[in-house]
């Protein structure tokens, strides 16, 4: 197989092992990839190539390689018996440059089982009259949050808030930036 | 206003100013009607007592205790109580979903007058609308209108993943909230720093729009 039909065969692979693992496209399957890139492998042959990308991927993604270590990792590939040839290791690391934030994001995401905010969606009311008060005149921010996780509907929570607690919010927001802040200059 | 007036084929006994209707509106509700009738031979006393009920009620609280005393001491019959109780309900409510400055006192005196509302029940009247509970009961009736639950508490936490079973250094803060709404509800949910700084540009916004608002004269619709 030429070089450059290799190269591309293996990058088809590569995304196609992200999409179905880590992307949730549940259409790529071992099958897929193995008709569409390798026709005329063996399947025990395709088999070996598929588990051992998957094997490097998952190693990448568990450590979250920045540039050096995956230059430092891949090196070491190619030197191992039965290992990656120096072609497939330029192919995996241009892979890697293009999904690393992405993948990290969703690997991120699969360790979450939490209600999570998903949606934020509002608008600003003028209160003008109600049956027993004829001049309200206030402001009101109608404030809706979507609020699920990634397997079930997600659930819509509308409220209401005036200025007052509008500003409060924002108080405790403005702690937990705090918070955040503290975190990211220590660590 | 006028037209409305001068359509009706039996204008009220009093003319002192008939080109402007009662701020009960040009019918007078017959619960006020029928009050101005038991009120002629009403203790002073009672009365006030009947109205501190009222206020009561308007205010939301349970004012059935507080009628059957007035009912138990008094000589007022059950009848009469009724009428007192729902007519001035009625003509306090009403008036007090005008502002002061849209009803003024002397407007509402002349309209109590008109119904021939002794003057000492008038000044008893006037009192509760323009004395020092109106806020009180301006208050309670914002609070009885429609609207939608609003945010009691919110407590935080900042979580930091260490590791997870697919990335051995996660090291990824995220925050934990949790909401407790003015209906009872309380609503946890985790919040990602990307959908946090998202979340808190929003309602930083949402707060300088509402000020803008505030500045503009759109809120200070008066007729």
């Amino acid at each position: 197989m030429a070089d450059a039909e290799g190269s591309k065969a293996l990058s088809g692979l590569l995304n196609g092992i992200a999409q179905g693992r880590y992307y949730g496209n549940t259409e790529i399957t071992e099958e897929l990839l193995k008709t569409e890139l390798y026709p005329e492998l063996p399947q025990d042959e395709f088999r070996a190539v598929h588990d051992k990308m998957l094997g490097i991927i998952k190693s990448i993604v568990s450590a979250d390689m920045d540039l050096n270590q995956i230059e430092a990792f891949l090196t070491a590939q190619t030197k191992k018996q039965g290992g990656i040839t120096a072609e497939q290791s330029l192919v995996i690391a241009k892979f890697w440059k293009n999904h690393k934030k992405k993948i990290r994001e969703s690997v991120i995401n699969q360790s979450k089982w939490e209600n999570t905010l998903k949606g934020l969606k509002w608008r600003i009311d003028v209160k003008s009259q109600s049956r027993h008060v004829d001049q309200v005149n206030s402001a009101a921010a109608i404030v809706e949050m979507e609020i699920g996780t990634k397997d079930k509907d997600s659930e819509f929570l509308c409220i209401e808030l005036n200025e007052t607690k509008m500003n409060e919010v924002l108080k405790k927001l403005s702690e937990v930036e705090e918070g955040l802040a503290a975190l990211t200059q220590t660590g | 206003m006028t037209a409305v007036r001068s359509g009706h084929p039996y204008p009220t006994s009093s003319v002192t100013n008939n080109d402007r209707s009662s701020y009960l509106g040009p019918r007078i509700p017959p619960e006020v009607e029928g009050m101005t009738r038991h009120l002629k031979d009403l203790d002073k006393d009672v009365f006030r007592k009947i109205l501190k009920a009222v206020v009561g009620a308007l205010e939301g609280n349970d004012s059935s205790e507080s009628v059957k005393v007035i009912q138990e001491t008094t000589s007022v019959s059950e009848e009469q109580l009724s009428f007192v109780i729902s007519g001035a309900y009625t003509l306090l409510r009403v008036a007090f979903r005008q502002s002061a400055s849209t009803l003024k006192q002397e407007v509402f005196k002349e309209d109590l007058k008109e119904l021939r509302i002794p003057a000492d029940f008038i000044e008893d009247f006037a009192n509760i609308v323009y004395g020092n509970r109106c806020p009180i009961l301006e208050d309670a009736a914002l609070r009885q209108g429609n609207r939608l639950p609003t945010v009691e508490d919110m407590r935080w936490r900042v979580d930091v993943a260490i590791s997870t079973s697919s990335l051995s250094r996660a090291l990824q803060p995220s925050i934990l909230m949790q909401m407790k709404l003015s209906n009872g509800e309380s609503h946890r949910f985790e919040v990602p720093v990307s959908k946090f700084q998202e979340l808190r540009y929003n309602v930083a916004l949402l707060l300088k729009e509402m000020n803008d608002l505030e500045k503009k004269n759109i809120l200070k619709i008066q007729d």
